[in-house]
């Protein structure tokens, strides 16, 4: 779009420069500026555009990594769940930018959860790719968090920020004003200058939005500076009791955390990434072999390994073969193994490619960050060996 | 992870290479940054016991 008018007063000011005399640009950059001071959005997968594990589960009832990468749920006794990786094609969300949300179905309802019982989604974070925030020194930053929330009930969520280096909390709440409408959520963190984080690849900080909880998170107050963590402050104002009916749904998407304080008007625009380079963001904590969209664990050979074959020929004794990841781990990754059939902790032999023996004894001889050997030990006739894997380094 | 048994893996030498299989299916190295790692050690502070290798 060619200009018809260039501000060349503003821009010599330093003033935000108006083109064609319209509005001037009111997010966080100052002159051009960008103010964030990491080139890379702190938070990894916030836009849920990747989702290795799978594009939809049913029957969640505890915790774990189980749709989108690097987004936890801790869920304990608290009904049951729907997870699905949604694809949005119209709404506040879509029109922003956003293609794909993680959307919470109930699908088992607990109107009464025990004292203890707790459900919270979120993301745990290294503390090495913390240190910009300098937390525990007279420079700490506050911190803003932006995102996109939908739901069928409207309320109070609080959202808690877990220094669990140091035991502390501070947290902040949202209101959803309408039902079933994306609206777009700003909480501002105040900048704690006590209890460093650890500079290691350590989790350092949990970001947790509670969905539901029994009395035990309850009863206590938000805290809006930091604290010794207090069980009782940590849903003290969420009143969106998403498992209290089987017609509850959350849903969230275009999550960012920036260092500073920003509204709504002054909010850097989201920073998205091409997919390939989220996907190896993401893959630092989790890799599969298994193509996007499939189970893993499913009977499938796409995307399977094949061994380049035995030096030696056809054999019926031990063969081995190493894989370089394609992104270094987190740490030494949790690895299994499966075959073409779905077996886990088993590969294939086969032979002359063609014949294809299943569920055979798979054997890690060694693992890294970088690396692992899997080994066959002797058993029927082959030249190479096929297997899927999937290899978890997360938090 | 609910852990049911874990047992050591060996090398073809017989050498320990660090690493652990839970449950006939998880290969967990013996890394406390590994999260499965740590739910070992909470399963053998319960009193567990880690077998030997084959």
């Amino acid at each position: 779009m060619a200009l018809s008018k260039i501000d060349v007063a503003n821009m010599l000011t330093g003033a935000t420069p108006v083109a064609n005399g319209g509005t001037a640009l009111t997010s966080g950059f100052q002159n051009g500026v960008d103010p964030r001071p990491s080139t890379v959005p702190i938070i990894q997968n916030g836009d849920m555009a990747v989702s290795q594990r799978a594009t939809s589960v049913t029957g969640i009832t505890d915790d774990g990594y189980k749709l989108c990468d690097r987004w936890y749920e801790y869920l304990s006794s608290l009904g049951t769940y729907t997870f699905a990786q949604e694809a949005q094609t119209s709404g506040n969300a879509f029109n922003n930018g956003f293609r794909k949300a993680f959307r919470i179905d109930c699908t088992t309802a607990d109107a009464s959860p025990g004292a203890s019982d707790e459900f919270w989604w979120g993301i745990k974070l290294e503390g090495q790719d913390l240190q910009l925030i300098k937390k525990g020194t007279s420079n700490a930053q506050k911190l803003t968090l932006a995102f996109w929330v939908k739901s069928n009930k409207t309320g109070v969520g609080q959202v808690n920020f877990r220094d669990t280096d140091n035991s502390r909390m501070c947290s902040g709440t949202y209101t959803i004003s309408s039902a079933n409408t994306w609206e777009h959520k700003i909480i501002n963190i105040a900048a704690d200058t006590t209890g460093a984080f650890t500079n290691d690849n350590a989790e350092s900080l949990q970001i947790q939005w509670y969905l539901d909880s029994g009395s035990n998170y309850e009863g206590g107050a938000t805290p809006t500076a930091w604290e010794a963590d207090s069980a009782g402050d940590r849903n003290a104002s969420g009143n969106l009791n998403i498992g209290d009916n089987t017609a509850n749904d959350w849903s969230i998407t275009g999550i960012q955390l920036e260092v500073g304080e920003f509204t709504s008007s002054t909010l850097p625009p989201f920073q998205h990434e091409s997919f390939g380079d989220n996907l190896a963001r993401c893959q630092r904590y989790f890799e599969t072999t298994f193509e996007v969209g499939t189970a893993i664990g499913a009977s499938t050979s796409t995307g399977i390994i094949r061994s380049g074959g035995n030096q030696g020929g056809r054999t019926s004794g031990r063969m081995g073969h190493g894989f370089t990841y394609p992104v270094p781990k987190r740490s030494a990754p949790t690895v299994v193994f499966y075959d073409n059939s779905g077996n886990s902790g088993a590969l294939a032999r086969l032979d002359q490619g063609s014949s294809t023996a299943s569920n055979k004894n798979a054997t890690l001889a060694g693992g890294s960050q970088k690396s692992f050997e899997v080994t066959s030990t002797g058993d029927s006739t082959a030249d190479c060996l096929n297997y899927h894997f999937t290899a978890d380094a997360e938090l | 992870m609910i852990i049911e048994k874990v047992k050591k893996i060996n090398n073809s030498e017989g050498e320990f290479i660090n690493h652990y299989l839970v449950n006939d299916k998880y290969n967990v190295p013996k890394d406390e940054a590994n999260r499965d790692y740590q739910s070992i050690l909470a399963w053998v502070a319960d009193g567990n016991t880690i077998q030997e290798a084959d």
